[in-house]
């Protein structure tokens, strides 16, 4: 019952509650990563022998190719509406796009090999990665470098052609490039400064350009010979990628990781754009005196795709996208949309406001966040949570100056252990909230250097009145003896976690993983795996090693120490009733049923307890007894009382 | 199941509350009605059965009690009975309730009536009494009725035995706690006053209010409090007691929320029932309508497929015919009915702990959602002792769990982070929902503290970053805008300032206030938001200008300046250059002269942008938009059948922004309007299809890729209505071929 009460939310209302999410917001949403890897005899000779366990064994283009088939399989699972594409340049075979375009027949471009088309991977694209990871004589034919020099014009517009026309219209747009040829025009001018435009060309486009270059031991990659003339920052992107100084990758692994798990972090930190939720978003540091941030949403609950309508009654399966239209219950004609109105349910009837209305409704001003004093981070309760956090980070585009100003505030809030309490209107129309201002410091991994968290602030959502919910009653308080607190201290001594810290990349979402992983097995044609991995599950047996003998002492001293307690005050049940004529009116607590033996059964019968029971009791004594428990209370009372008779 | 009421409002239309006082200008009935109606709005909007409500009238021309000697009851008319009430008794009552013409009728026995009315209505069957979380009988009235004060022992008596609130309300009643004192008040007033002063002092849950007060408190919005909700009982437990059962634990728990967002209600959407003249706003929409003249608005979904042989290239399908499937990729993986559940993780209900944590370590800007308590069971002893003794030794070590919860079999897995609690005397674990490693995404921004160059160097001074002066004033300024002391408590000491509890939200409160001044005066129109609402909008206004001065000088520091509205686009427009710092452009046109390039289809964007670059005259920038529109009116011809128009819809949003960039709004806005005028006249497909033309100019509409309007452009004539009727593509094309 107390669960329907809970779900209890009209569908109808729900839906209807959207509010209006701004289409262009939807264009953003969407990213195309194109990896372009190079394939010449140096990036596929197999790396330097080394005596170390963990030595490289992979080519750099193998490790690339290795690095995008994970990546791939990463992004159906998070980012399921993004295009990935894999074009290997400077082989001997060339391959382009498949379709029988009218007008450009069959084009391809000399020495690129577009292994992936940029879509949304599909099956039998993992399959074709795979195959080149996993089957030696498949990579040998491909992997086979062209005699001609690379031509990088021809890579960089065919990668043109390519995100034109696989993602036009796509907010985010990358071009990776995994190279360790640090200078290939250098003998051509002509080469070279046609190459530059085609990259102004990608950069008109709204394509980004990372590279990701490879060392050897006997040569350290230069971004200055070439790179850096086709590589372009967008200013308004506020140093973006400067974060940490630009790295390099070695062929040959040091420092114990190798160039695989190297680059996927890599990629893995740089692979999906910083999608703004806001930008020149107003700060009111104080009255009259504002700065320019921007939100990023840097937390999202990771969520299966939707189930879709497919049909399977063509040659091929088909996605079947549902429509839905909006119809006049009366006379099933479609509506429109500025026909509708808006109305309230309100005492059986319904109580309406004009669109106009409904926006004046919804308005408290203009989007913003204004900060309206601080407190210590201390007084920022821990049960005061309702949803993610937002994090801001400053931007100069609306003030110039913003970032030192930031940065100033976020100094003060970290040193001294202060929030900020702000109103914050995240959109046109959108309920104002009010948030905290926490700061974030930066933290960079120990491994690979590469920023795990950044230094910032975060929009805190606090809760309201309204949300706040009632604690249930607690009848009698039980306090554990020292002995007992302190058995359990050594628990969790016992028990931390790596560090004493929670690391979320450690905990995979199981029931994410896992359907993915079903999904994987079906359309890869795969043997479909048995048990789930799922790194959530506490680790019993460490549990055990660890702490199972100190758990086994606590055990012992929690039944000591209980009897102690019960001698006092009592058998636990007795003590409930007699401590109850308080405040407490709950229905009296009766004993179940189930251990009452068939004379005291007559006894609670002949007292007249019985109906004192619950029915559920009732219905569990009868269901022991072989009878029927169907029926109203006062049959099953009746049912007891006849069987009493009999026995 | 929700908590039962009975209520009875007992109000005097008497002659005399026809009458204006204290200078106000609506009568003493309007002024003592916004209070009932407020209730009664209240009670409507709760829309819970359980919830009884009943209306007397007082001083009415007639006298309708439903009992056998009306003796003594001559003046009160039961106007609602007790019992849930609707919007048509709203408008019953409204019609009803005015002053009569009468000063007779006696408050006490209007009292007793609805004494009476309260005990048998809350009387079970059975004849005993039912379980009612409030019993309460209002009196509002301004005093000056006739009253027989004899009997009021006896009344108390009943009250209190039936455990029932009496409220009485007086207007203009003199309360001097409240600290109002009406001058000049007629005798029997202040004896009336006395009267039922000593009535409610003499009952258990009395009181004495006057209307001014009650008034002014209804600014404090009603927060719903629902009931407890457990969402998990059952066992936490410290590693695997069925395997171990000697070495691991499990104490037996309850969990409930413990916040939990209240959300605004949902409007559902109505459309006028007799759909007149396509749309017109018929300007009646404001009037509050029994809904008699609406038709609910329902959604039906079609499901297409792409059929070359079908008109339009697409057919209507049964939902039968389909099956469910989920995407990998872009591959559909059907999933037969029978194996529905095949992706799904096979949970059984627990509560682990996985293990612990320092608390100064975790950051709770991770915190992903609500936040629940958890508490031993009740009537368990060692289940309490044992929570216990994990809670204290949390406290102790400063450190919080890690756990992980599945509420219900086969419900998803979640992480949670519990922390130790001791509020209010309860000892508990409060646990907030943890990222899973999916669920954050690591970007990298540059450190706040210093700038890292292109190059690698790394700089502690910058224009990016704060000078020790523009620190000093920031810390300074931040100090002295400190809340935590800035509120007072009843006892007149520093205290918190805004505390969560104080703080109502905006959205909720303000919609469910209007939808009921609305239901109670339909005309009145919509008013700003009450003040309570918008209190924590702005920093407290004495403390701000206590900080003026520090506010100054961080001002001065920080040398903040606007980026004029004008200089944006442009400005960047001149840096594209490479990291390098390479000219491309001059690099681009000593290549070939800019007249001899044309926009290829190809490439129609980058070069659109690099020639229009390389623009000077208007007539220029003319010719180059003809260009770009021959090349996007080719692509549409060009698009498949089934082919998705985002290649044209991504050169029309180039066009657009470069002439919203070059201020130039009107060029794309002739541009934009001769495509419409095209789509409609069917001259943008060789093969023609209405679905495809309506298609493409949906996504042009989604896209917003319309005219140009004044709120985006500055430059442009059109306005935002304008723009908007522009998207309209209603009867001008012949309905999709079914």
């Amino acid at each position: 019952m107390a669960e329907g009460n809970e779900s209890w939310k009209n569908k109808d209302d729900q839906e209807e509650d959207e509010e209006d999410v701004d289409e262009t917001a939807y264009t953003t949403q969407k990213d195309a990563v194109l990896f372009a890897i190079e394939v010449s005899e140096s990036m596929l000779a197999p790396p330097p022998h080394s005596d170390s366990k963990k030595s490289e064994t992979d080519s750099a283009t193998a490790a690339a190719i290795k690095c995008a088939y994970q990546i791939m399989q990463q992004r159906i699972i998070s980012h399921p509406k993004d295009k990935m594409g894999v074009l290997l340049f400077g082989t001997e075979k060339s391959k382009f796009e498949e379709r029988d375009d009218n007008d450009n027949g069959n084009v391809t471009y000399p020495h690129c090999y577009l292994l992936t088309d940029l879509t949304v991977p599909s099956a039998a694209d993992v399959k074709a990665l795979k195959a080149i990871v996993e089957d030696e004589d498949e990579a040998q034919s491909l992997l086979k470098p062209s005699e001609e020099p690379v031509d990088m014009p021809n890579l960089l517009f065919c990668a043109n052609q390519i995100f034109t026309r696989g993602a036009p219209d796509f907010a985010s747009r990358r071009l990776f490039i995994i190279t360790d040829k640090d200078d290939p025009h250098s003998a051509n001018k002509a080469l070279r400064s046609s190459a530059t435009v085609r990259a102004k060309d990608l950069y008109d486009l709204g394509v980004t350009i990372e590279l990701f270059p490879i060392s050897h031991p006997d040569h350290k990659f230069d971004r200055t010979k070439f790179y850096d003339d086709i590589i372009y920052r967008d200013p308004a992107d506020d140093g973006g990628d400067l974060a940490t100084a630009p790295r390099d990758f070695k062929s040959a692994g040091g420092d114990g990781i190798s160039l695989l798990n190297d680059l996927i972090s890599d990629i893995n930190s740089k692979q999906f754009t910083k999608r703004a939720l806001f930008s020149n978003m107003k700060f009111e540091i104080g009255p009259e005196f504002q700065i320019s941030v921007k939100g990023y949403n840097l937390l999202q609950p990771a969520k299966p795709a939707k189930q879709d309508w497919v049909y399977q009654g063509g040659e091929t399966n088909q996605i079947v996208k549902p429509e839905s239209a909006r119809l006049n219950d009366d006379d099933t004609k479609p509506v429109e949309k500025d026909e509708i109105k808006k109305a309230y349910k309100f005492g059986g009837t319904q109580i309406l406001f004009t669109s106009e209305e409904q926006e004046k409704l919804r308005s408290f001003g203009k989007p913003g966040i204004r900060i309206i004093g601080f407190k210590p981070q201390s007084m920022l309760p821990f049960w005061a949570s309702v949803k993610k956090s937002t994090f801001i980070y400053p931007s100069e585009e609306g003030f110039v100056g913003s970032s030192r100003v930031f940065s100033a505030l976020w100094q003060k809030l970290v040193k001294n252990k202060i929030m900020g309490l702000a109103w914050f209107i995240a959109r046109q129309n959108s309920s104002p909230t009010i948030v905290a201002i926490l700061p974030s410091e930066e933290r960079l991994s120990e491994n690979t250097g590469l920023q795990l968290n950044p230094a910032g602030l975060w929009l805190y959502p606090l809760p309201f009145a309204d949300d706040i919910r009632e604690a249930p009653d607690q009848l009698t308080q039980v306090f554990s003896p020292d002995n007992l607190t302190n058995e359990m201290r050594t628990v969790i001594k016992q028990l931390q976690l790596p560090k004493g810290i929670y690391d979320p990349s450690k905990y995979p979402n199981p029931s994410l993983q896992w359907h993915y992983k079903i999904l994987q097995a079906i359309a890869l044609e795969e043997d479909i795996p048995e048990t789930p991995e799922d790194k959530t599950v506490p680790k019993y047996r460490q549990v055990e090693k660890r702490a199972g003998e100190y758990i086994h002492n606590w055990g012992q001293l929690l039944e000591e120490a209980t009897n102690v307690y019960r001698k006092e005050h009592g058998s636990g049940a007795k003590h409930e009733r007699a401590d109850s004529d308080g405040p407490v009116k709950k229905k009296v607590k009766t004993e179940g049923l189930d251990n009452v033996g068939d004379d005291e059964l007559k006894k609670i019968i002949s007292t007249g307890k019985l109906a004192k029971h619950t029915v559920a009791e009732l219905k569990d004594l009868l269901a022991a007894k072989g009878l029927s428990n169907s029926g109203r209370k006062p049959d099953l009372i009746e049912r007891i009382e006849q069987w009493a008779d009999e026995n | 199941m929700a908590d039962k009421e009975a209520n009875i409002y007992i109000v005097d239309v008497g002659a005399s509350t026809a009458e204006c006082h204290n200078g106000r200008i609506e009568s003493d009935l309007e002024y003592g009605m916004k209070y009932v109606w407020e209730k009664i709005g209240l009670a409507l909007q709760a829309n819970r059965k359980g919830l009884g409500l009943g209306v007397i009238a007082l001083r009415h021309d007639e006298t309708k009690v439903d009992l056998e000697d009306v003796e003594g009851y001559e003046n009160i008319a039961v106007l609602k009975d007790l019992g849930p009430i609707e919007m048509s008794h709203l408008k019953d009552l409204q019609k009803k309730i005015v002053p009569s013409s009468t000063d007779f009728g006696d408050a006490l026995s209007a009292m007793i009536l609805a004494v009476h009315m309260i005990e048998n209505f809350t009387q079970l069957k059975t004849g005993k009494p039912g379980k009612y979380k409030q019993k309460r009988v209002v009196l509002v009235t301004n005093g000056q009725g006739p009253m027989d004060g004899n009997d009021l022992d006896s009344l108390a008596e009943k009250v209190n035995e039936l455990e029932i609130e009496l409220i009485v309300v007086g207007i203009d009643f003199d309360d001097l706690e409240y600290g109002f004192k009406e001058e000049d008040k007629p005798s029997n007033k202040r004896r009336n006053e006395k009267v039922l002063k000593v009535l409610v002092e003499s009952c258990k849950g009395g009181k004495f209010a006057t209307m001014a007060e009650v008034l002014e408190s209804f600014a404090e919005p009603e927060v719903k409090v629902p009931r407890p909700y457990c969402n998990y009982r059952g066992r936490l437990s410290l590693g695997d007691y069925n395997k171990y059962a000697d070495t691991a634990a499990y104490i037996d728990v309850v969990r409930y929320f413990k916040t939990h967002q209240a959300r605004p209600p949902g409007a559902s959407s109505f459309v006028n029932k007799t759909s007149v003249s396509n749309g017109e706003a018929s300007g009646q929409d404001t009037e509050m309508t029994d809904a008699p003249d609406l038709s609910a608005v329902k959604n039906s979904t079609t499901y297409k497929i792409f059929d070359p042989s079908a008109p339009g290239g697409k057919r209507d399908i049964n939902r039968e015919e389909l099956s469910k499937a989920y995407c990998y990729g872009s591959t559909a993986v059907p999933i037969s009915a029978s194996e529905e559940n095949v992706t799904k993780l096979e949970t059984v209900q627990s509560f682990e702990i996985i293990g612990f944590i320092h608390n100064d370590k975790y950051d709770r800007y991770l915190n992903m959602g609500e936040c629940n308590i958890t508490v031993a069971q009740n009537v368990n002893d060692k289940a309490k002792m044992a929570l216990s003794s994990l809670i204290h030794a949390l406290h102790e070590l400063d450190s919080y769990a890690v756990a992980r919860i599945v509420t219900k079999d086969g419900k998803d897995p979640q992480l949670l982070v519990m922390a130790p609690s001791f509020e209010n005397g309860v000892e508990a674990l409060l646990d907030v929902p943890l990222p899973f490693a999916e669920d954050v995404r690591t970007h990298s921004f540059p450190p706040l503290d210093r700038v890292i160059t292109i190059s690698g160097a790394t700089m502690k001074k910058h224009r990016n970053l704060p000078n020790e002066d523009l620190v000093k004033s920031m810390s300074d300024y931040v100090d002295s805008m400190d809340l935590s002391t800035f509120g007072t408590d009843e006892n007149g000491q520093p205290t918190e300032y805004m505390t969560i509890e104080e703080t109502y939200m905006p959205g909720l409160h303000r919609i469910n206030q209007a939808i009921r001044t609305r239901a109670v005066q339909p005309d009145k129109p919509i008013e700003d938001p009450p003040e309570v609402l918008v209190k924590w909008s702005h920093p407290p206004s004495e403390l701000a200008k206590k900080s003026a001065p520090k506010l100054q000088k961080l001002v001065e520091a920080a040398d903040v300046k606007k980026v004029a509205d004008k200089v944006r686009g442009k400005r960047t427009r001149d840096q594209i250059k490479p990291l390098s710092g390479l000219d491309v452009n001059s690099l681009l046109n000593s290549q070939k002269p800019r007249a001899a390039r044309k926009i290829t289809m190809a490439n129609s964007i980058p070069d659109f942008k690099q020639l229009l670059e390389a623009t000077v005259s208007s007539s220029e920038i003319l010719e180059l938009v003809t260009q770009m529109a021959e090349v996007i009116y080719k692509m549409v011809a060009n698009t498949l059948t089934d082919g998705s128009f985002d290649i044209v819809t991504a050169n029309m949003r180039v066009l657009r922004s470069q002439m919203m960039d070059l201020e130039m709004p009107e060029i794309y806005n002739d541009f934009i309007r001769a495509f419409k005028q095209k789509l409609i006249a069917g001259e943008l497909f060789e093969n023609n299809f209405a679905s495809n033309e309506r298609e493409l100019w949906f996504r042009v509409k989604s896209k917003r890729l319309g005219l140009i309007d004044k709120e985006v452009s500055e430059h442009s004539d059109i306005s935002k209505e304008e723009a908007a009727q522009f998207y309209v593509l209603s009867t001008e094309l012949p309905s999709r071929a079914k």
